[in-house]
């Protein structure tokens, strides 16, 4: 079975901090790491791995500098590592960076199972993974927490309101992770990191994954972000605690203090 | 070694950054502190090849390790310093011993001892000092030897006190310095040796976390094999051979405890209001307790990394830029942590703010590997010598390029910095003309003009480059005006203090007063406070309160 997992550098969103006159993310000094969700993508690639003997190839787009999260993945026990860096790239939508990684895979070759985190830090579309599965025309189910091979069928148990279901599904199949409280990201150790130099790593442009030029980057995004800024900031909150009814009568109180309703 | 990749590096830095993050909090090292305890299991986990590895830098990588060089090893202790000095003088001390073997061990000794510090994930101590051999190994009382087998030599047999032996309790393999009959060589002692018994762990000031103890060999016989070099008398070359380097790591020690206690008073400063606003918009306060500690540590950055990058390009030694860069973080880092307590107030003096800790555990910085008192010392005798073999053109040369940077970029503090190289120059040769270097007092104060005239150039030529290297936190703007601000400290100390101390020595300056040119180091004062008011405000905006 080969597994592609999905992976974005993005900015450690706990450290930016936005310019408050323009508007703007300040991004000078901000670590860049692996969207945290895509981190436990790559997890339970592994612990697939581990258990059926997969081979995996870790797969992300960006600037040559995002080199850092396929070698992570590779340090963390993937296989293989593909990174989509060209120009033509720069500026990409969801659309069109779903339509670059979903060649990405067409080049790969057989592929059964495709994993991606369930959005990224940094823009929160959820959009990317299951653009895949669109351009490649295979199912996807999303919001997995937990992934599972018996024989030719693929059980994944999703995240739903109130609980949580399981679904099976055939490969090839996209399947989008969250990540459980319970979880612990892993990093590779020292010798992880030093072994993973010597994996195979291939940056690739949009000619070599047969991309056309008019479907990538700016001039080819359906969408286009037109301001960024944030969020006008809120009184200040009052959290209520204990049971339903306490609430209720905390809450009561508050609008009746403030006059929303009357005594 | 050369140095990694970037990317490698940064994966390992922040690898280590997430297992301490998860495992070693400040209520952990607070409590460990109190206790006086070795934390045993963070040790295991780091040398766990699974985990973290850390030992497997100092090994080449065709002995398993991950051959790490200067710069990467400079990071990895600058980031352990930040997290606990106590564990970083640890993970120090197996560095520290594992070096004799690197520099002077046979091909056949490097196979397998390092093959086995990397495999077995022993942890290793350096063991040199004595009671009263210390900086000044000459009287080493440690004797070893020869044991003779059908009349040829089959090993030695040591007998002797060691002290202060970081690791020296808990190590499973010893670099042992004694007096061979051929003189001053290093062994390798196996801690289960008959005769060989550790000490008590020290009760410290600071560090308590580390392992301090005394090693008592009596009679400890080990192969001729485990003599390093396997040629006698080696031992103290082996040991010169790395202080370049070694004394690097304290350095990076110096800046990372140094910076942590920075960051701690700068966060701090933005929660705290007095008297209608927080204390981080005080100039009062931040250009007193705060600022000058952020430049001088980046200036000691800056002079770290250039000594860095040159040794993994191949040069050997750099003795005296080691020691000028031990000697400048670490007192610059000493001094921080010093003032962050008084940043902090009384919340500094408990224990309950890591600063109060950071102070105790930075001081051992200023002590170990050569004393700061030992490095003025060897900064002076290393310059001192160019000095008079240049005939006063070595700090006029570097003085001339800082001139062409500042025609070139007039933002990096070059001015300043040709006119301390200028001011020293003229202070050294006024000394050399009164043969003032008589006097130790001197010669150390030397030292010092010295490291900070170094620094000021060094600092002034990182700032100007195009790309800063991924240790800098600031931008542009500040780190140039970082670079001004240390460059106009030096120039004034040296033009102010130069004079003052060949006055203090002799019964004239002759014409040094002119040639310090205090005219112009005053007047390149200019721009000081706006600059100190930027860095101010750039460090709040960098480490914001939590």
């Amino acid at each position: 079975m080969h597994i592609a997992v999905f992976v974005k550098q993005v900015p450690d969103t706990t450290e930016v901090k936005i310019n408050m006159e323009t508007g703007t993310l300040i991004r000078a000094g901000v670590p860049s790491i692996v969207n945290p969700y895509d981190h436990f993508a790559l997890q339970a690639a592994m612990e697939l791995k581990k258990a059926h003997g997969c081979r995996v190839t870790v797969i992300s787009m960006g600037p040559p500098q995002a080199r850092s999260v396929v070698q992570m993945g590779l340090a963390l026990g993937a296989d293989d590592g593909v990174l989509l860096s060209d120009m033509a790239f720069a500026g990409s939508d969801t659309w069109a960076t779903s339509y670059a990684l979903a060649k990405s895979v067409k080049k790969l070759g057989k592929v059964d199972l495709l994993l991606a985190g369930m959005q990224a830090i940094d823009g929160d579309t959820a959009q990317t993974g299951p653009g895949v599965a669109q351009q490649l025309g295979i199912p996807q189910v999303t919001f997995c927490e937990k992934i599972d091979v018996d024989g030719k069928k693929i059980i994944a148990r999703r995240l739903i309101d109130g609980g949580h279901e399981i679904v099976e599904a055939k490969a090839p199949v996209l399947f989008t992770m969250i990540m459980p409280k319970d979880y612990v990201p892993r990093y590779p150790s020292f010798p992880d990191v030093h072994a993973s130099l010597k994996k195979p790593f291939h940056v690739w442009s949009a000619e070599d994954i047969g991309a056309e030029k008019r479907y990538l980057g700016l001039k080819g995004s359906p969408t286009q972000v037109a301001r960024i800024y944030p969020p006008p900031l809120r009184e200040k909150a009052e959290m209520t605690s204990g049971t339903a009814q306490d609430a209720v009568e905390k809450i009561l109180a508050v609008m009746r203090r403030e006059h929303f309703i009357g005594e | 070694m050369p140095s990694m990749d970037a990317i490698s590096r940064n994966l390992m830095l922040d690898s280590l950054k997430a297992y301490a993050r998860k495992n070693i909090s400040h209520d952990f090292v607070r409590e460990k502190d109190q206790a006086n305890e070795f934390p045993a299991g963070i040790l295991k986990d780091m040398y766990d090849h699974s985990i973290l590895g850390v030992h497997l830098l100092m090994v080449p990588e065709e002995y398993g390790g991950v051959s790490g060089g200067t710069y990467d090893i400079y990071r990895i202790c600058e980031t352990l310093a930040h997290i606990d000095l106590g564990i970083a003088t640890a993970v120090f001390a197996t560095f520290l011993g594992t070096d004799p073997l690197n520099v002077g061990g046979t091909e056949d000794q490097k196979k397998k001892w390092l093959q086995r510090i990397a495999k077995e994930n022993l942890m290793v101590a350096y063991a040199a000092t004595e009671a009263d051999a210390g900086s000044d190994l000459v009287n080493l009382r440690t004797r070893a030897e020869h044991v003779l087998k059908n009349g040829a030599l089959a090993g030695y047999r040591i007998t002797g006190n060691k002290q202060w032996i970081s690791n020296g309790g808990v190590a499973d393999l010893y670099t042992v310095l004694a007096l061979a009959p051929g003189g001053p060589s290093w062994f390798l002692v196996e801690r289960n040796m008959e005769g060989f018994v550790p000490g008590k762990h020290e009760d410290k000031h600071g560090i308590r976390l580390s392992n301090t103890a005394g090693l008592s060999l009596d009679g400890v016989y080990v192969p001729k094999e485990n003599l390093i070099g396997e040629v006698e008398g080696r031992g103290l070359l082996q040991a010169q051979a790395v202080f370049g380097y070694t004394r690097l790591m304290v350095a990076a020690f110096g800046l990372g405890a140094g910076w942590e206690a920075v960051e701690q008073a700068v966060r701090y400063s933005q929660q705290r209001i007095q008297a209608g606003g927080p204390l981080s918009d005080k100039q009062g306060y931040t250009h007193k307790l705060i600022v000058p500690h952020a430049v001088r540590l980046e200036a000691a950055r800056a002079y770290i990394e250039e000594t860095a990058n040159r040794l993994d390009g191949g040069e050997h030694g750099l003795q005296t830029e080691g020691s000028i860069a031990k000697y400048s973080a670490t007192e610059a880092g000493n001094r921080a942590a010093e003032d962050a307590i008084q940043a902090l107030g009384g919340y500094g003096y408990t224990r309950d703010f890591p600063v109060e800790k950071i102070k105790r555990d930075i001081k051992i910085t200023c002590i170990y590997e050569g004393t700061s008192e030992i490095m003025e010392m060897t900064i002076y005798r290393g310059r001192w010598q160019e000095h008079l073999k240049t005939r006063g053109r070595y700090y006029a040369d570097i003085a001339d390029r800082m001139d062409a940077l500042h025609d070139r970029n007039p933002n990096v503090g070059a001015r300043s910095a040709g006119l301390a190289l200028r001011a020293l120059a003229a202070v050294m040769e006024e000394c050399r003309l009164q043969k003032l270097t008589r006097h130790q007092t001197v010669t150390f104060k030397l030292g010092r003009f010295i490291a900070l005239a170094e620094q000021a150039y060094v600092f002034s030529e990182a700032a100007a480059k195009e790309k800063y290297s991924e240790s800098v936190r600031f931008d542009v703007q500040a780190w140039q005006a970082m670079a001004r601000i240390f460059a106009r400290d030096a120039a004034l100390a040296i033009a102010a203090e130069g004079p003052a101390m060949v006055l203090g020595a002799s019964d004239g300056a002759g014409g040094l007063y002119s040639a310090v040119n205090m005219e112009e180091v005053q007047a390149a004062q200019k721009g000081m406070t706006a600059d100190m008011d930027l860095v101010a405000a750039k460090l709040k905006q960098t480490f914001k309160a939590k």
